[in-house]
């Protein structure tokens, strides 16, 4: 008789990878019309089921895009490639857009693992952490010299994704309720987007080449003068005053914390 | 000793009426209109993100309703270690809501650090038993509390298992101390899936045990009935339900719907059915 981890280990291959002992048949009792094959199956079922049905509520576009019967093919493939490791089904997925990328029935499908990157940065936005605006009278206190040593925080439901695909038109015209041509033009360009969750809802913005650097090098903890720099080397005619105010005043950055490491 | 004698505060807790499980499409219906149910339900693993909007309706709910988080993915019968993040996760949200009951299933998910994502059944041996109820003590250990354990449908039994599924649920609440949670539709699905006698399980709950029972309606499209979580509770159930409320006595029954979610006014309709049953009953006690 095998013991429980035994039985459990045993159980979780035949399900996920349809790999049955012939042990672990003669463990099920067949009754009723099935037998322990068709026991087992019925697992499969309900496993995959649960698992695709996670991954079409995180990429509603990518299943719009290949359409359901390729996006469980899909899934069903990530799920063996990368089994889930939580007990929380929101977090199976994470990987997909990485996974599409080396997928070769998907391989002509160039933007699609951007595309997916993209919806699952929307999913984490979604959940993630609330934050208060930055506390403009603290920032109007600091002296103009100090500026420049200031360390911004993004919003912690914010994140930046960029593809040389045009992934915003993509996904806006594979939203529900989109209504006009769905058309997209691949050589219009990539995107660089900043997605962030302004109120109660993510939105998608897109960035200039000089304001992504800003906040790539804010969000790794550089100082103002840092990024600012790095900013000015993709684009030097950058109005760092006007994107600074614009990006306080929305709520991308919403604390910062002087050279002597007090948070504001 | 219930909680708001524990902690001198009123938790809000669980009436013995019927409640609905809060699922996302109905949660700004629920605020705008608060409908009279008596409680809501989640899913705790549906709130393990930090912020957002499934927050912020939660927190205006459970302004106004008791709360119960019910976990899917623990895994208590699982050989795996304890997964501590996840309970650590859970302990948070305990602390942020002060739900008036937590639950948990009499099942395992994950084996060698995969995980299956589904209430799977248990081989109902000694091992397993001793297994299960020390890992619900842990739980119980940590987050300073009881914890319901339900029972779950099943769909196929291990030639092994030497315990009725009906003692072995008994048995882990008298060793662990937790409560239970009885799922009068599971009941039924597996009294049909493996052939036994419905009543005869009823006849063995401990009734003092039982906190809270589900309902819900399942699959006949199969070869064996199927618990989706997708459609009315079915008459049989209704009447199963009716027997355990005078087998045990009234408690705070909840109506689940996982799949197929239908309008709002259709689950305020079946928790209605079973509020008409609770009130017979006590009609009968009275």
């Amino acid at each position: 008789m095998p013991s429980l981890p035994e039985l459990q280990v045993a159980f979780a291959r035949a399900v996920t990878e349809r790999d049955e002992s012939p042990w672990l048949r003669d463990l099920i009792v067949s009754d009723r019309g099935l037998d322990a094959q068709a026991r087992i199956a019925v697992y499969r079922n309900n496993v995959l089921s649960n698992y695709r049905k996670a991954l079409q509520a995180a990429y509603p576009v990518v299943l719009a895009l290949v359409g359901e019967a390729f996006f469980n093919h899909a899934c069903d493939a990530y799920a063996l490639q990368q089994p889930s490791r939580s007990g929380d089904l929101n977090d199976f997925g994470g990987e997909f857009g990485d996974f599409l990328g080396g997928w070769s029935p998907a391989a002509q499908l160039m933007y699609l693992p951007d595309v997916a990157r993209l919806e699952w940065a929307v999913e984490q936005v979604f959940h993630a952490a609330d934050a208060d605006g930055l506390d403009l009278h603290a920032l109007a206190l600091v002296p103009q010299e100090e500026l420049r040593n200031l360390r911004f925080e993004l919003h912690p439901a914010s994140g930046i994704v960029c593809s040389p695909y045009p992934i915003l038109r993509i996904w806006q015209v594979n939203q529900p309720g989109f209504s006009g041509s769905q058309t997209v033009e691949f050589h219009a360009g990539g995107d660089a987007l900043l997605v962030i969750r302004r109120d109660a809802t993510v939105e998608l913005e897109r960035l200039a080449a000089g304001e992504l650097s800003l906040l790539r090098a804010l969000a790794a903890d550089h100082t103002l003068a840092q990024a600012h720099a790095q900013a000015l080397e993709a684009d030097p005619g950058l109005d760092l005053a006007a994107l600074l105010q614009r990006h306080v005043l929305s709520g991308t950055l919403v604390a910062f914390r002087n050279g002597r490491g007090a948070t504001v | 000793m219930p909680e708001a004698e524990r902690t001198g505060r009123d938790p809000g807790a669980i009436p013995i009426r019927a409640g609905i499980g809060l699922r996302a499409p109905h949660c700004r219906e629920i605020v705008e209109s608060r409908p009279n149910i008596g409680w809501v339900e989640v899913h705790s693993e549906n709130y393990f993100g930090d912020g957002g909007q499934p927050h912020r309706f939660l927190e205006l709910i459970r302004a106004d309703y008791p709360l119960s988080l019910h976990g899917v993915g623990l895994g208590l019968g699982s050989s795996d270690a304890l997964n501590v993040d996840h309970l650590r996760k859970l302990a948070r949200l305990i602390d942020r809501y002060e739900p008036a009951l937590v639950s948990e299933h009499l099942c395992w998910s994950a084996a060698g650090g995969r995980h299956l994502n589904d209430l799977l059944p248990l081989p109902y041996t000694e091992e397993a038993l001793a297994h299960t109820w020390h890992r619900i003590e842990e739980v119980q250990g940590i987050l300073g509390r009881q914890i319901l354990i339900e029972n779950v449908s099943s769909y196929l039994q291990f030639r092994q298992s030497t315990i009725p599924e009906w003692e072995f649920l008994a048995e882990v609440s008298r060793r662990s101390g937790c409560a239970l949670l009885l799922d009068v539709n599971n009941i039924y699905v597996n009294s049909v899936n493996h052939g036994f006698d419905p009543r005869a399980y009823l006849a063995s709950v401990p009734a003092a045990a039982v906190q809270e029972i589900h309902l819900a309606g399942f699959d006949a499209t199969g070869a064996c009935l199927i618990d989706t979580h997708g459609a009315p509770v079915a008459d049989a159930v209704w009447s199963l339900y009716r027997e355990a409320i005078g087998c045990i006595g009234p408690r705070p029954t909840l109506i689940e719907w996982d799949t197929d979610i239908p309008p709002l006014e259709v689950l305020l309709s079946q928790a209605s059915r079973a509020v008409q049953i609770l009130e017979e009953a006590y009609a009968v006690a009275a």
